[in-house]
Parts: structure tokens; sequence; C-alpha cells
């Protein structure tokens, strides 16, 4: 029983670590762009439709595939056809903004709501967006000193994870036997080797935002 | 103070700043021997510093000749001897990305390498990453970059010349914070992408970055120039590098006949500024080896100053000084 929940937290710990450090890399090298759009008289301002335009026009220019197709219309109520799109990676802190754009789509009211991702918060334009509790933010980084969020535009193969030493992660258990002399303590953990990896610098912007 | 399991050890000549070490492991303790001072016997001088688990950052047991003599006695850094509060030891994880605290500035020059006037440097030197925010200079505010000239508690300058100077002739009082000692700790990933303050127009167009770049000849980058930083022919390039200096390369491009870069005035905010973005493989590492690199690391900051009775009496000891060191592990703590 506790290997089990040990077992299943150490599981959640491997993945987010994962992300965490893919996000740092896109952080660090992926180009960006700064939300311009806004009225909150910052540098970054706030994200707006024109911001979102202006990003999926830079990848449409540079001729990135889109992620997720089309979700048809359909006859319901409060429903909309949603456009084939890029995904937009960003912090759980920005879905207030993203309600505020002109032109969002509530995953609910996508015409398949099973279309949509457990973690997508909904669409703009060819933009979904994926929300994460730990999306990448630069503390104090605005020209007035708050915390900028970075939007990770991606289209598809944009960038990867690639595995190293033959294998991506090990999930490892020692019992107490080989843990020690006389048994006490058995050992359980997990290791990983692989490398996030931009695998074309054009079809990734980091779309930087504050809050309104 | 129990030793048990000494994990790294070395030695090195102070240059007069903040020795900065990277560890093969976390610490628990670091004992530090200051050979030059231990052998001059002046009064004042350092010789050995302790520091472990649960002392302050920036802190240490400090032993001193107290005379001119080898006749010794102990204070802590942050007490001090000789009317000098002292630096100390700290641990330093270079993943942390946190700023410093916002510090005042109380003007800024309107000169292409600005100097900003503020009553507290702190442990900035020359060569840390700095950002000024909440000041006149709108087109600079929220920026890294890199310092040159730090005169203790009077002032710093942005060491890489803007292409136009901010463009606010009256003071910029606003705020500063600390980013990074250096280079190696603010690149958490190797190489980053940089902000550029200037290209020129040449045979082969100089490009200089507002953070010390760490780019290598051969490195493949790409341009992305928006319309209001001039010089847009140059956007979207993939260039190939020639470094120059720890701020400026050359690219294989001739923009002798291209717009003039400019750097965007305050009027232009909010803008996107001109970014140089690393793409291809970097020639010093292998192959998938590149933009990824996680250069992060933990270790210890073995403090100094430029005042020099502090530095006389700190760890990083002052330009010259021989400095042996040595870091371990407890097998057990037991802390209070």
């Amino acid at each position: 029983m506790v290997l089990n929940e040990a077992a299943k937290r150490l599981g959640v710990s491997l993945r987010q670590t994962e992300d965490q450090l893919t996000r740092d890399m896109l952080a660090a090298t992926a180009s960006f762009i700064n939300c311009t759009g806004g009225v909150n008289g910052d540098n970054p301002t706030e994200i707006t439709r024109s911001d979102v335009d202006t990003v999926v026009r830079t990848l449409l220019s540079a001729d990135a595939y889109t992620i997720m197709d089309n979700i048809e219309g359909d006859d319901k109520f409060g429903t909309a056809p949603v456009r084939d799109a890029y995904f937009g990676l960003c912090s759980t802190d920005l879905t207030g903004e993203l309600d505020a754009v002109a032109g969002f789509i509530q995953k609910n009211q996508y015409p398949s709501p099973m279309n949509a991702l457990r973690s997508e918060w909904g669409a703009i334009g060819n933009l979904r967006f994926l929300v994460s509790s730990v999306g990448s933010k630069s503390a104090n980084a605005s020209n007035l000193g708050v915390d900028v969020y970075n939007v990770f535009c991606v289209g598809m193969e944009a960038y990867a994870c690639i595995e190293q030493d033959q294998y991506s992660a090990k999930f490892i258990y020692r019992p107490p036997i080989y843990d020690g002399p006389l048994a006490l303590n058995a050992s359980v953990g997990y290791k990983f080797a692989e490398v996030p990896r931009i695998l074309n610098d054009e079809w990734i912007i980091n779309l930087r935002t504050t809050l309104s | 103070m129990a030793y048990n399991t000494i994990i790294q050890q070395g030695d090195f000549v102070s240059t007069g700043v903040d020795k900065i070490i990277a560890l093969r492991s976390d610490v628990d303790w670091v004992k530090v021997y200051n050979l030059t001072n231990i052998a001059a016997s002046d009064q004042w001088d350092g010789v050995t510093w302790w520091w472990q688990r649960e002392m302050a950052q920036d802190d240490a047991v400090v032993e001193f000749h107290a005379a001119a003599s080898q006749v010794t006695s102990m204070s802590t850094c942050a007490v001090g001897f000789n009317g000098l509060v002292l630096r100390g030891i700290s641990l330093i994880d270079s993943s942390d990305k946190t700023p410093g605290a916002a510090v005042a500035v109380t003007a800024g020059t309107n000169a292409v390498m600005p100097i900003y006037s503020t009553a507290n440097t702190g442990r900035m030197i020359a060569g840390s990453i700095v950002r000024i925010q909440n000041t006149a200079h709108d087109n600079i505010d929220g920026l890294d970059f890199s310092v040159d000239t730090v005169t203790v508690n009077t002032s710093f300058r942005l060491a890489n010349a803007l292409a136009t100077a901010p463009g606010v002739v009256a003071g910029a009082a606003g705020t500063y914070r600390l980013i990074a000692p250096n280079v190696t700790v603010y690149n958490m990933m190797h190489p980053k992408k940089r902000v550029i303050s200037n290209i020129t127009a040449a045979a082969a167009g100089v490009v200089t970055t507002l953070v010390d770049h760490a780019y290598v000849t051969g490195q493949k980058v790409r341009m992305h120039v928006p319309a209001g930083c001039g010089m847009t022919e140059l956007d979207g390039q993939l260039v190939t590098v020639t470094r120059l200096t720890a701020s400026t390369f050359s690219i294989n491009v001739d923009t002798t006949g291209y717009t003039a870069f400019a750097f965007p005035l305050p009027a232009a905010v909010p803008f996107t500024p001109a970014q140089v973005v690393p793409v291809g493989e970097d020639p010093s590492y292998g192959l998938l080896d590149d933009a990824q690199k996680n250069t992060a690391f933990i270790g210890i900051i073995l403090g100094t100053s430029g005042t020099a009775g502090i530095a006389a009496g700190s760890p990083g000891g002052t330009t010259s000084d021989v400095i042996k060191w040595v870091a371990g592990k407890s097998f057990a703590t037991d802390i209070a």
C-alpha cells in the first residue's frame, strides 16, 4: 500500500520535473513577442486579440503545422466551431485574462467538448490554450516590476524530448535486503535521462504577457 | 562542528570579486583559508572562515589577526571587526531565478551607456546582470543588462552600448534588481537568446547584446528585428557568429545597405525588442548538446568587496590572495 502510494507520487513528480525542465528550456531559448495590444500601461501588456493574431500570423508565415484539427460546428445552443489550432502553453494564472479576450471560446462551448483536453481552457482564433499550475512565469520582469507570464505558442513538432542512453525514465525499487546489512529500509525512486530540444525555432513563439 | 564527509576542496587566486564555486552536491559546511593573509600577519586581515547549516547567508565565523602578529581573534562576518561589517559565505542555486529585491535608483543619465545612481549597490560587481524598472527610461525598463562599472554605493553603468540613448534627459528615478552576479549564473540553459542593443552597418555587421552573450564562433543564430528597431532587412535571417568580445559578435551579412538599427525610444513602449536566438549547434559542444544544455549548478559564493578593509576580512579576499577551501556534508545535523 505504501509502495503503491509512493509510486503514484513519484510518477507525478517525474513527469512534472520533465515538464518543468522543458518549460525552462523554452523560456530560455525561444524567441518572444511582447503583448502590446493592452491598456495596463506595462510592457508587456495584458493579452489581447491582436496579440494572439500576431502570433498566429507569425506561425502561419513560418509554415508551422497546426496541432489540432477543426471542430466542426454543430446545431447546439451556445456553441461555436473551433478552428484548427496551435497550442498555447501557459499558467493557470492567465485563465481570467483569456476569458476577457475578444473571440475567446470556452472549452464547454466547443461543439463537442469531449474533443477538449483535460488541461485545456479554451480557444482564441487558431490558438488553443493549455494551462498548468507550473506554467512559465518570469518573476518581476515587466517594465513596472510585475511578473511576466510566458505563453509558449507552438506548432506541430516545434520541440521534442529526446531520450538519452537508451531509456527515458526508470522507476527503481530496492527491497530492504539490498539496502543495508540489517535490511531495515527499502529504497524507491526514479531517474530519467532526456533532453528537451527545439526542433524548429520558427515554429515556437513565447508570447509574453502581464495581468490586467 | 562536526567534520564528516568532505565532498570537494580546491584553491584559487582571488581576483578581488566574489568567488563562485560550483559543487558536486549539496553542502553542510565550508571552511576557507587565506594563505596570503596567514603569511602576512597584517592587522585586520582575515585568515580562516567557517560556515555551516543554519548560519545566515553571507555570514561566517571569521578568525583574524587582531594585531600585526600571528595572534588571532574571532568574530562573525555579520558583526565584523575594526568597525566594518564583512562579507561571508553564501549558498547559491543558479536554477533559482528569483530576482533580488527592488533597490532605489535616484537618477539615470541619457547616454548610450546610461549611469544609474543608487545609494546601495549591494552585491553588484562588474559583470553582474541587473534589471531596472519604473524609471523614465521606459524603453530599458524590464530588460536585463550587464553592468561594467560599479562605484560602490554610488552608481553603476550599463556595459553594452545602446544604438541610441534612452532619450530622457531628466532624471530616471525608479528601482533596480540584481538578477545574477555574472553571466554564468544568469545562463541556466546555454546558449540563451539575447536582446540586441545595437547592430552596426558594416561588411560584416557587428551585433551588441544587452547581456554578455557567451556565444562562440561558428554558432548559428536567427535574428529577430521588429519594425520599431530599424534594420528589418535582417529579420528572420539565419546567420553565423564570429565572436569578437563578451558582448559583441559579427555576422556573415553585409549590413551596409540596410536601414540603420535603432533602439526604440520611450514613446515606443510597449514594444518587442530585437533579439538573437541560437538555433544551431554550438561547435564547443557535441551534436544535440546545444541550446538545451542545462548549465544550472549549486555551490557557494565567497564574498568580498571593493572596499579594501572589508575585502581583507572577507573570504573572497583581495586581488592576488591565495585562498584554499574545503566543503563537506555532515552525517547528521541536530539543529535546534
